[in-house]
């Protein structure tokens, strides 16, 4: 058999590319006859940093599904050890850009911590974050409240049952210990919310406090994501928020009790984003835009379903997602939060459709507005020290989103027929809707993040 | 192919033997430290064979039944060793987990050969490729269906295990609510009588209810163990389903690989893509030639931007996943970088030592000091150090050179590589430096007074008696410094995630997967045998150096 005919259509990419090449010809429209590979790449052999998360998804499915590959680019995709480690490959040239929290790009920039311009185009998913506490605090939870005990028990479940359980550690001279995996992660800020919403203080950063446990009635440590398990195991910590598989990993071994998702303490919150040094977007922006494209494919991958509304790759994405190179757990792990359910216990199975999002809700868009609320959560807590105008959160928000470019990808995608036009906000100001979809049910608006400060018992108003 | 290279290479050993007759064998054998093999020789030479036997008897059967032994007992315990994450691994899991990792070496091997074949063998592979993928198909529904089923049992079994815990779980609970609330009930009562009685009444009150509040303590205690019982063994893994979940997974991940093989030879294929740009480029050509003044510079651009794009993808490789082979050959680079720096340092500052007494004294306090300094600690600084030095490896001439060098360029080596061996060179050298000067410094006196006589010069005298009576203990001191490089290898590439067996490791147990366990049991295997292959090198050198022969302790 020769080798042009046992070539495989293997999907409709091919189809659709000579359905345009046929319409630019016969139309001879200048916007379709862009072809694909126009892009004059400075570089394109790149290494991306990982950390062992399912929501590492969108770099490792469009390296292994050939979206980078589409884009001429040749992508190695390196798991790291921790956040930090993670950040300062990027800042240091041995990464070209990583899977990053939210808040690793923004305290770059402020400099709260490594200071280094870090910059993203491109957000990775929503939501996706676990709080998880050992069998013997759950356990004492649920003697503080019994309704806890029943098999499904009500949700979202808060921190009040957790209150008596710190308040009679603190008479015992102890302090509650949880882990969290990076002072600016997403998972401090939500378990900060989480306890504070329930009147817990988790303690402040100051100047000369940055472990950030002044005042507190809960101790938060730092912990990589992948060693949450084993720390909790050996006792060091009794609760942790992390993202998966890390909590269904506590379920599947039988050493703790998932409480609540971040779906529930804010939802469809931003988590993860795809962060570059500005200096490397600057010497290298024809790659970063084939790199956002490429991205911005495999999130569209991950969240095409079919006529009933199921997810349809989520399932080939879990078992890519297990190899040992890449987040490593056991499929069947990775599989229930990736294919939309959550065991809270062996017992209790849920349905949570939306507890990855990697694209639907405009996810990947580069909002402002999210950058904003990580500097308001930043200033809360004390990791800003100085009291700062609404002006300088706008400001800062925009050095660090760059939606500019996200939309230059996704024009180019649209007009290379791989993007439907209306799955991209185009004419937005980069603010999200106001939302008071928060466990305490305060309203936050991107636009006015003071406003958002005062409403907040605990932590600072200013 | 392994067998075929064992038996070849034993060949030509025996040959070598045989041409060199027993003396020379045996002299051989004892310089390479594989002393076992000795009676073997003499018994092939008819000498004292009963003498003979026996050796073999205590230096082969001996060994080899005490290998068996521990197989075997590794087998039984490995069964009752039961952790949350996971059985320990009995030997054939680990074997198992050696086989996974062969194999996804070498399907990304066959993933980069892929990306480069074309004509023929890029037709014949991709057939290969599509009829294993036919193949699967009937295979992949059988396990999917072995796998519901085996978990459908598992969840019978298990319930049925559950009910009757559950059960007493509930009517327990049922109970101890029932006595609480009687209990409720009657402390109310009697709260009633109490509260007008003597102070005595109400001190037997307070008797009353701390008896009833450890009383329901201890039921809140019988229920909790019931609960935690119940929960261990909902947690517990059914063997049965993870049977069947492997076999799953070992098809699964074929198919994966199978897939982007099938890619890899199509769509991703580099020949694939030249074919597509020049395709391109001719097109481009034809607009060029046809432009007119107003078009022709973007015509041309169009022609000079896809004439480099062939260009780069000529040059392009298929972006590799570091497997474990590969990751063992850094560490080895990694670890013989590590001593060449430290022996460079430890071997002029121990000759100066044991020379100059003055000069030893100066740098004992450096010795005692930095002696007992722990990798864990030396690492951050190294790392700290290495990166500022190489702030953009990407850019940097160092590295730059380092990667285009012909044999070393693939292993790609960065700030954290430098950073490793370093750590490795300073926790190592110690023992270089302290046995060289040692070495130096006990020089026969009859020597030294024989150079004296013949008015030998500083550097005659330090190249020809000096030195090569110093040189069988600064070899032994070279051995121990490998020995300790390569242990604190593993530990530096742990933390600073040079890629490597260290990094390996720290990635199973992040991975915590039901085969991580087996495959990091694996490891300690690997670490093992390449640690016994450079002592045992170590061990030649020493012994050519010596006239009699150091002592070979295991």
């Amino acid at each position: 058999m020769p080798a042009a005919c046992s070539r495989p259509v293997r999907s409709l990419r091919l189809p659709v590319c000579c359905l345009i090449a046929l319409c630019a010809l016969v139309s001879n429209s200048p916007a379709i006859a862009q072809d694909k590979n126009l892009l004059d790449l400075e570089k394109f052999e790149l290494k991306f940093g990982f950390i062992k998360l399912t929501d590492c998804a969108p770099i490792v499915i469009a390296k292994e599904k050939g979206f980078f590959e589409e884009e001429g680019l040749q992508v190695e995709v390196i798991a790291q050890p921790n956040w930090k480690t993670l950040l300062d490959n990027v800042i240091s040239g041995e990464l070209d850009g990583a899977h990053m929290l939210s808040g690793q790009p923004i305290a770059a920039t402020i400099g709260f911590g490594t200071k280094a311009h870090v910059i993203t185009a491109y957000t990775m998913d929503l939501n996706g974050n676990g709080i998880t506490v050992s069998n013997t605090i759950w356990e004492r939870m649920q003697e503080n409240d019994p309704d806890l005990l029943a098999s499904q028990p009500q949700h979202p479940i808060s921190a009040d049952s957790l209150k008596p359980v710190v308040e009679e550690l603190l008479d015992e001279g102890e302090k509650l210990q949880m882990g969290m995996v990076f002072p600016v992660s997403t998972h401090n800020y939500e378990l900060r919310y989480w306890l504070a919403a329930s009147g817990i203080h988790p303690g402040m950063y100051t100047k000369s406090d940055i472990g950030g446990r002044t005042d507190a009635d809960v101790e938060l440590s730092v912990t990589p994501p992948p060693m949450m398990p084993a720390t909790l195991e050996a006792g060091n910590i009794q609760g942790y928020c992390v993202g998966e598989p890390w909590n269904q990993q506590a379920v599947a071994k039988g050493i703790g009790v998932p409480v609540t998702t971040n779906y529930d303490v804010w939802k469809n919150n931003p988590e993860k984003v795809f962060g570059v040094t500005k200096q490397w977007a600057d010497e290298n922006p024809q790659t970063h835009l084939a790199v956002i494209k490429a991205l911005i494919m495999a999130g569209q991958w991950l969240d095409e379903t079919d006529d009933n509304g199921k997810l349809v790759n989520r399932e080939e994405a879990a078992r890519i997602l297990s190899r040992s190179d890449y987040v490593g757990a056991d499929f069947d792990v990775i599989r229930n939060s990736m294919t939309g359910f959550f065991y809270f216990q062996q017992t209790d199975k849920r349905e949570m459709p939306d507890f990855n999002v990697f694209f639907k809700h405009d996810c990947t868009y580069p909002w402002y507005s999210d950058g904003v609320w990580f500097l308001t959560q930043m200033r809360r807590w004390g990791q800003i020290t100085e009291p700062k105008p609404d002006a300088w959160y706008h400001e800062t928000a925009k050095k660090v989103y760059q939606p500019e470019i996200y939309l230059e990808a996704a024009r180019m995608l649209v007009d290379e027929g791989l993007l439907d036009e209306d799955k991209v906000p185009w004419d937005t100001d980069g603010y999200k809707q106001p939302t008071d979809e928060f466990i305490d049910g305060i309203t936050y608006d991107g636009k006015k993040p003071l406003e958002y400060l005062k409403a907040h018992q605990i932590g600072n108003k200013d | 192919m392994l067998g075929l290279w064992i038996i070849l290479i034993l060949a030509c050993l025996v040959g070598a033997a045989a041409w060199a007759g027993k003396h020379r064998t045996v002299k051989a054998i004892d310089v390479a430290g594989l002393n076992f093999l000795t009676p073997i020789v003499r018994l092939c030479y008819g000498e004292e064979p009963e003498k003979q036997l026996k050796d073999i008897g205590r230096f082969i059967v001996v060994p080899v039944i005490a290998i068996l032994l521990f197989l075997g007992a590794w087998h039984v315990v490995s069964e009752k060793i039961q952790t949350k994450s996971g059985k320990l691994p009995n030997p054939r899991d680990t074997l198992h987990a050696a086989k996974a990792i062969n194999d996804f070496h070498y399907r990304e091997n066959d993933k980069q050969a892929a990306f480069n074949l074309n004509g023929e063998e890029r037709a014949q592979e991709l057939e290969r490729v599509e009829q294993r993928l036919e193949e699967l198909k009937p295979l992949e529904a059988e396990v999917n269906k072995n796998v519901a089923a085996a978990k459908e049992a598992a969840k019978e079994r298990l319930a049925t295990k559950v009910a009757p815990l559950q059960e007493e779980l509930d009517t327990l609970t049922a109970k101890f609510k029932d006595a609480k609330k009687q209990r409720d009930d009657e402390l109310a009562s009697l709260a009633s009588q109490a509260a007008v009685g003597d102070e005595d009444a109400k001190n037997a009150f307070v008797g009353k209810v701390r008896a009833y509040r450890q009383l329901a303590s201890d039921e809140r205690d019988r229920l909790r163990d019931l609960r935690t019982e119940i929960n261990d063994m909902r947690a517990e893994k059914d063997p049965e389903e993870q049977r069947a979940l492997a076999e799953q997974t070992a098809i699964a991940e074929e198919r994966q690989y199978l897939g982007k093989m099938q890619d890899q030879l199509t769509d991703s294929n580099r020949y694939e893509k030249v074919d597509e740009e020049n395709a391109k480029l001719q097109e481009a050509r034809e607009t060029l030639y046809a432009a007119d003044s107003a078009t022709i510079l973007k015509a041309a651009t169009k022609v000079a931007q896809t004439e480099d794009r062939i260009d780069r993808i000529e040059e392009s490789g298929y972006a590799k996943p570091a497997t474990l082979p590969y990751q063992v050959k850094r560490s080895v680079l990694c670890v013989f970088v590590g001593f060449l720096i430290g022996s460079a340092i430890a071997i002029p500052l121990g000759v100066l030592c044991g020379l100059s007494k003055t000069f030893m004294a100066a740098m004992t306090p450096f010795i005692a000091i930095f002696k007992p300094v722990s990798p864990i600690v030396w690492l951050p600084i190294a790392l700290i150090v290495a990166s500022a030095f190489i702030p953009d490896p990407d850019k940097h001439w160092f590295t730059q050179w380092l990667w285009e060098l012909p044999l070393l360029g693939e292993y790609k080596i960065n700030p954290a590589f430098i950073a490793s061996a370093v750590t490795v060179a300073l926790c190592s050298l110690w023992a270089t430096m302290v046995n060289t000067a040692f070495g130096v410094a006990a020089v026969d006196k009859d020597h030294i007074n024989v150079a004296r006589v013949l008015r030998l010069g500083f550097w005659s005298r330090l190249f020809k008696i000096v030195l090569p009576s110093a040189l069988p203990l600064a070899f032994a001191g070279l051995r121990i410094s490998l020995g300790v490089g390569w242990m604190v290898l593993i530990a530096a590439e742990l933390l600073s995630s040079s890629e490597g067996i260290g990094k390996y490791i720290w990635d199973q147990f992040n991975n915590g997967a039901s085969d991580s366990f087996a495959n990091m049991v694996f490891v300690v295997f690997v670490v093992g045998i390449i640690g016994l292959v450079l002592d045992r090198m170590m061990i030649v050198f020493q012994r050519l150096v010596s006239f009699d022969g150091a002592p070979t302790a295991i």
